[in-house]
């Protein structure tokens, strides 16, 4: 009890010598300065809970339940059994991994194409709405173009008839089909990274380039320990949004190009999901989606860190 | 970073715990279901997956306007679901008990998966049994759940054509599987086109292959046990459809790129467009006598499958292809009466010509010059159900899988038979 009082009396309080100390007051919790902020961030909240994360906890909750005669009935892990056994499953697995290749493979494109376009080489505003123009386009509109593009009879084929070059069926083959819809799909989407290059240029610290040529840097120099160091923020957001991307945003291009196809061989989780369900399996395509938001929070995570290192972000 | 994980961490134990409470049932209504278990009297609630074009719509007033003859007092509500989530949404919705009245099934499989939940109505429909053709692919365990709209096969059609241009018989189409190699041969060696359309992928092609072809391989005990569910993928007749789809892949027989090529409509364009010799295609629906025969008019044939095996006996392969089963014991009157109406013999005959169907009701004459389509009614008495229609989902979909690897030899015949066998459990 002493030793309470003697804490309390360390209380620093505003009693100055010479004036009769006031009794303390206990704090009102509820007062209009402590409640009004969390009142006008309660719907932002509300909707993030009652549709983002609510949802994901009921699908959660749902792939550890059967599907068709087992509806509803608890299950335990054994959706996530079947999902380990399955083929496909191991298909879109490896796949991912494949995926992950090609996004250094968009990041550099954007960026060196917005480095272009920053050190504004000839006609670079006739570029940066021409690089742009694909992103609006519908997955499905480019699926079907580059369909034809692709065909076993396609102009690109005709154009290696031409050079004398054999003739591929790139979406008919196992090796050539998901490298294929990666090729397509970075053409489409780098657009945006290269819009957030950009905008990421334009916060370098200009004194910086200026001291850099100053104490004579070469060009690689300034690259290496100037720009990209500046840059680490933009690289890492434009690495981890491209990542996100490809593991999510490809469903349109692989269904109207290769529908999985041949084989399994360009099957991704995400048209696992789509497929499963299909198959009158929403719980075991549950099962995969939860798999799929694990994998992209580790492979986001790892990125960040390593991105970290790599940037040289203090 | 931290703080992401921990969230992370909170959520998925949240998750958890919630799990505990039980599992999740699946969906609700999803919509136009009067219930399984009660509604209204004087209303019929049928679910399909829409009507595909002006005739399908026009015969669905028929069938409506022939109930109502019967029922003038009995609103009919029609809910079209798409056709790609039709069974997960109806499933739900039995499953909830928000189910509609009748609902449209396909024959086979589909159906007789979901003989539990549907009412038999063997009885009812007996004094129609005589008229319709069709019947085993609504019918499961002695009873019957539906009648068959229409009649769906995968004839064999040619171009009359291109077969004059290789310089082989028109009229004599090939009959056995080496008189149809070496006509492929000529065709390809002869003319710049492909000796079949096929479109692959789906992956569907095999299928057709193997349904399409299949009465000239097994024989008629391996036929049927093959329908029945004694299916061995290791068995010679078996492996056989395997190595005959490999190898006539390898010998030539398809356009460019079968495996990138979309069997709807891109290779049945291929096959209208005269830039292949045969398809297998289908009677009723889409891709059928009367498509073709806009394009290729008196050029267009049909042939029946060809003897590959001794002892075989050809079959044209069709079977009931949908029909609407009751799921509201309680309007099993009504139902009754609609699935009536859905066989009547005058909505049948105009929706047979306007469409392109091959409808089930045998006292229907198709009034069509068409010589294609009058060749597969003269065959439809010998005809026998699809062999791939009675596969699982799981299987079907390996199938297609297996079928698009075996195409460019990313999978021997061997591992494919095995890998399907140990996929019928």
């Amino acid at each position: 009890m002493t030793a309470l009082l003697g804490s309390r009396s360390d209380v620093p309080t505003d009693v100055r010598p010479g004036t009769t100390p006031v009794p303390r007051r206990r704090r009102r919790r509820f007062t209009v300065e402590s409640t009004a902020p969390l009142l006008l961030v309660f719907p932002a909240i509300a909707i993030l809970l009652v549709f983002r994360v609510y949802p994901l906890i009921l699908g959660v909750n749902f792939s550890f339940t059967g599907d068709q005669e087992l509806n509803g009935v608890f299950i335990g892990l054994d959706n996530y059994v079947t999902l380990m056994n399955d083929v496909r499953f191991h298909a879109a697995a490896r796949n991912v991994i494949v995926v992950l290749l090609f996004v250094p493979i968009e990041v550099f494109v954007a960026g060196i194409l917005a480095t272009f376009i920053f050190l504004k080489v000839p006609g670079h505003r006739f570029y940066r709405s021409v690089y742009f123009l694909p992103v609006v386009l519908s997955p499905i509109i480019i699926g079907a173009i580059f369909n034809i593009v692709l065909a076993a009879n396609g102009p690109l084929n005709e154009l290696n008839r031409a050079v004398g070059l054999p003739i591929v069926d790139w979406l008919g083959q196992s090796n050539s089909a998901l490298p294929s819809v990666l090729g397509v799909h970075i053409w489409a989407t780098f657009g945006m990274a290269l819009v957030i290059f950009l905008a990421g240029f334009s916060t370098v610290d200009q004194e910086l380039l200026d001291a850099a040529r100053i104490d004579g840097a070469t060009l690689p120099q300034t690259i290496w320990y100037v720009v990209i160091p500046e840059l680490s923020q933009t690289i890492q957001f434009v690495f981890v949004t491209t990542t996100i991307g490809m593991l999510t945003g490809l469903f349109g291009l692989l269904y109207t190009m290769t529908a999985g196809g041949p084989g399994a061989a360009s099957y991704l989780p995400e048209f696992l999901i789509w497929k499963l369900n299909g198959e009158a399996k929403p719980a075991l395509a549950s099962a995969a989606s939860v798999v799929l938001l694990l994998l992209i929070l580790v492979i986001g995570l790892l990125q960040i860190r390593v991105l970290r290192r790599a940037t040289k972000e203090v | 970073m931290k703080r992401m994980i921990n969230s992370a961490a909170l959520g998925l134990a949240a998750a958890l715990t919630l799990t505990a409470c039980g599992g999740a049932s699946a969906g609700g209504g999803t919509g136009g279901g009067s219930g399984t278990d009660g509604g209204t009297a004087d209303k019929l609630v049928v679910w399909n997956w829409g009507a595909a074009d002006d005739a399908a719509a026009a015969f669905q007033e028929d069938v409506i306007a022939t109930f109502n003859e019967q029922n003038p007092d009995v609103e009919v509500e029609v809910v079209s679901q798409p056709f790609d989530q039709y069974y997960t949404l109806l499933g739900s919705a039995i499953e909830a008990g928000t189910g509609p009245d009748v609902a449209l099934f396909n024959g086979g499989t589909q159906l007789k998966s979901r003989a539990g939940s549907l009412v038999p109505v063997t009885d009812e429909l007996a004094d129609i049994t005589g008229d319709l053709a069709g019947w085993p692919a609504f019918q499961a365990d002695g009873e019957t759940y539906s009648a068959p709209m229409f009649l769906q096969g995968f004839p064999i059609y040619y171009n009359k054509a291109i077969f004059e241009a290789a310089g082989l018989d028109p009229e004599a189409p090939p009959t056995t599987w080496e008189e149809l190699g070496a006509a492929c041969d000529t065709i390809t060696s002869s003319t710049d086109v492909s000796c079949f359309a096929l479109g692959n992928k789906e992956g569907l092609g095999i299928e057709f292959f193997l349904s399409g072809f299949g009465s000239g391989i097994f024989t008629a005990e391996e036929y049927d046990a093959w329908i029945d569910g004694e299916r061995d993928w290791t068995s010679e007749h078996a492996r056989q459809v395997l190595t005959m789809w490999s190898e006539s892949s390898a010998d030539g027989w398809y356009n460019e790129g079968a495996n990138s090529t979309a069997m709807f409509n891109d290779s049945f364009d291929i096959f209208s467009g005269a830039k292949a010799a045969m398809v297998i295609g289908l009677s009723s629906g889409i891709a059928h006598w009367k498509q073709f025969d806009e394009f290729l008019g008196d050029d267009l044939g049909f042939m029946m499958p060809v003897t590959t095996n001794e002892g075989t006996t050809l079959a044209l392969p069709i079977e009931g292809g949908i029909g609407y089963g009751v799921l509201n014991e309680d309007k099993k009157d009504l139902a009754v009466d609609w699935i009536k109406a859905t066989v009547e013999r005058d909505a049948q005959a105009d929706y047979a010509l306007a469409g392109g169907q091959i409808v089930s009701n045998t006292t229907v004459e198709l009034d069509t010059d068409i010589a294609s389509a009058q060749a597969i009614i003269t065959e439809l008495p010998g005809s026998k159900p699809l062999l791939h229609t009675s596969l699982s989902g799981d299987t079907l979909d390996l199938l297609h899988r297996l079928g698009q690897q075996l195409l460019v030899g990313e999978v021997t015949v061997d591992e494919a038979a095995a890998q399907l066998q140990a996929s019928e459990g």
